[in-house]
């Protein structure tokens, strides 16, 4: 039946999405001396890109069923935030959780990630946000793609899956255009933020959500690890320096004229800078 | 040929809505009244036939997308009602409906989102909410010292045109001598967006949470900037046993001049005419505190348009339309500001946020000089 999740053919679809907790980005200050980050104090909240990732995974359920795991990789404290995506629709929840895996670059992490993944048994589309709002470096969608060896398409807006062919087809925004790529299942998607709205949570899933059995914690040796490869050990990464960007200056300058000739005038500024 | 219409009557939903409006829904007996009420009709050639949305309730149909999220909730129809009808708490009980459904206008979900995650639906972040006041220094909220809470407001925290409002509050209060704080960043959005937007399980959380924090805080009286506030902490936060009492600031003002706290000797020679905000009159019940405060300036005239009091026309921003939006040419605040003119004011006064954005836009996007919006606060901080 397809509400259970089992296409025509018997199969029954798999949508995973990596979700990460970050801290709030405004409230998130830079220590002048050691010039770490201080996120002590930081509100926390959804990577917003994950959640469309996750968006996108529960549009594909709502048209073809299935079911949805979160996998994420941080300390405890991110289960309640992350029990907001069960009571959007998803199935379950896999904490990965360990000390030594704290420390971890995103070498370590799309290791990590990609072990709890395999731990899942089969999956048909791994989704994740193109990029995290503390981190910022968009690596972890393709370094998960490396250690699962599956297809990966990056930056996606739109996704439409071809349950005959196996294949999934991802729309990318170009400049002046997009494109469509298609590869085979499985396949790693990152997300493009803001690509669409994410639905707001059903209250009548949310008893559901919070209850105890919603989520399962992995640790290292529940994932048979490798340790050379988690955490500050599988970390080659080195911060050399932190340095605070030049804030932009404003012009102040203002265009006068009829609609028309501010509009005119205005093209003609875009054009400079483009 | 066509074939005929098929309707299915939702006998489940119909159980609900007679529920939720503890069986008031049952009582519409199609008289109409309601449709020839609705400003829609002002503004639109087809009305918007509150009626006919009524009748599809009682019979259970979820109606059109469009027309359910057209409502302001300006209880214009609720005040004419001759069978006493809250139509707006249907209309929000189609709305929770849809939220199950999925069958929301794009955006919505967000606003809820920005509550849920910055405090706010404003999608501002929540540690800038006491940035309005940086440089006034009011205290945080102490209930061995203060005798009543400020409860600021989201929109009055972070809209720029806004803050002006809640700042002049603050002067007034303290030529006053009264002893109040804030929560500073810590303070709850009261929900009423969530509640407007019909999601209700998620406003009944925060109600529930926020009368908690109130009790916590050692809250007894507070005074709300926003009629919408001020409404929700009146009519729908005592079921979660709230036990602080709210005051809408004009309210409060009008206590202080009664007592004697609060005198206005400067002249403010002004022609202004009053804008009763649907959320603090017809929702309310609370016509006379605005117009004491003004009336008590020295040197102000005040000048009814056509429509005032229980008659005052909707600025439209109600209900969850500020979320929503509104085509030029439909917008209530467009004849609003029209009415206005032709009393010869020089102010239109409100005493709510929202009606000051809506009728602040209509006087721009109508290109009209020499009329301005402001708060009964911003006049009253004139006259002290």
């Amino acid at each position: 039946m397809e509400s259970f999740g089992i296409s025509r053919d018997g199969h029954e679809w798999h949508f995973v999405v990596c979700m990460k907790v970050v801290p709030k980005p405004e409230e998130v200050r830079v220590d002048p001396e050691t010039r770490r980050l201080d996120r002590a104090g930081a509100r926390s909240e959804i990577n917003p890109p994950d959640m469309n990732a996750l968006e996108m995974a529960l549009q594909l359920k709502d048209r073809f069923g299935g079911r949805v795991s979160i996998v994420s990789m941080g300390p405890p404290f991110f289960e309640p935030y992350l029990r907001v995506g069960l009571a959007m629709g998803a199935d379950h929840i896999y904490l990965l959780s360990d000390r030594k895996f704290g420390g971890a670059d995103t070498l370590a992490t799309t290791y990590t990630l990609a072990r709890g993944i395999q731990k899942l048994g089969p999956v048909d589309l791994v989704f994740c946000g193109e990029e995290s709002s503390d981190g910022a470096t968009g690596q972890v969608p393709p370094g998960l793609a490396e250690w699962l060896d599956f297809h990966q398409i990056t930056l996606v807006t739109q996704v439409e899956l071809d349950p005959l062919r196996r294949v999934v087809r991802g729309r990318r925004e170009r400049p002046g255009g997009y494109e469509i790529l298609e590869v085979p299942l499985p396949a790693v998607i990152s997300v493009k933020t803001g690509c669409n709205e994410p639905r707001f949570m059903d209250y009548r899933l949310k008893p559901w959500a919070f209850a105890p059995e919603r989520v399962t914690v992995w640790s290292a040796a529940d994932l048979q690890v490798d340790e050379a490869f988690v955490g500050v050990a599988g970390s080659p990464t080195q911060v050399s320096g932190l340095a605070q960007a030049p804030s932009r200056e404003r012009k102040r300058i203002r265009l006068e004229g009829s609609p028309e000739e501010v509009a005119r005038l205005l093209a003609e500024r875009l054009r400079e800078i483009m | 040929m066509q074939a005929p219409m098929v309707l299915t009557p939702d006998e489940a939903l119909w159980e609900r809505l007679f529920q939720e409006t503890r069986g008031a829904m049952a009582l519409c007996y199609q008289c109409g009244v309601c449709t020839a009420a609705c400003p829609w009709g002002l503004v639109r050639r087809e009305p918007f036939s509150v009626r006919t949305m009524m009748r599809r309730a009682q019979v259970g149909l979820l109606d059109g997308d469009e027309s359910l999220w057209l409502c302001a909730a300006c209880a214009q129809c609720e005040a004419l009602c001759p069978r006493g009808v809250p139509v707006a708490e249907v209309f929000q009980s189609l709305r929770e409906y849809a939220w199950e459904q999925r069958r929301v206008p794009r955006g919505l979900s967000s606003v809820l989102w920005s509550v849920y995650w910055n405090n706010n639906p404003w999608f501002q972040p929540p540690s800038y909410r006491s940035r309005w006041a940086r440089d006034l220094e009011v205290p945080r909220f102490d209930p061995e010292q203060h005798e009543i809470l400020y409860y600021v407001g989201c929109t009055s925290a972070y809209d720029r045109r806004a803050q002006k409002v809640a700042r002049a509050i603050v002067q007034l209060l303290r030529a006053a001598g009264v002893r109040f704080g804030t929560l500073g960043d810590d303070e709850p959005c009261c929900g009423e967006a969530v509640k407007s937007l019909g999601h209700r399980p998620y406003f009944y959380e925060i109600a529930q949470n926020n009368a908690k924090r109130f009790a916590e805080a050692g809250v007894r009286e507070l005074i709300a900037t926003s009629p919408h506030c001020y409404e929700v902490f009146q009519n729908h936060y005592p079921r979660f046993q709230a036990e602080f009492r709210p005051y809408h600031y004009t309210q409060y003002l009008a206590r202080l001049l009664e007592e004697g706290r609060l005198r206005f000797s400067r002249e403010v020679p002004l022609r202004v005419t009053y804008h009763d905000p649907c959320y603090l009159g017809r929702r309310s019940g609370e016509y006379e505190a605005p117009r004491r405060v003004l009336d008590a300036i020295p040197g102000l005239e005040r000048v009814e348009m056509a429509h005032f009091g229980p008659d005052a026309l909707c600025c439209g921003g109600g209900g969850g339309r500020m979320w929503l939006e509104t085509r030029a040419g439909e917008r209530f605040a467009d004849l609003r500001v029209q009415e206005a003119l032709e009393t010869g004011a020089q102010v239109i006064v409100t005493a709510c946020p929202f009606c000051m954005a809506c009728l602040e836009d209509s006087l721009k996007g109508l290109g009209i000089q020499g009329m301005r919006v402001m708060d009964v606060a911003e006049i009253a901080a004139m006259a002290v």
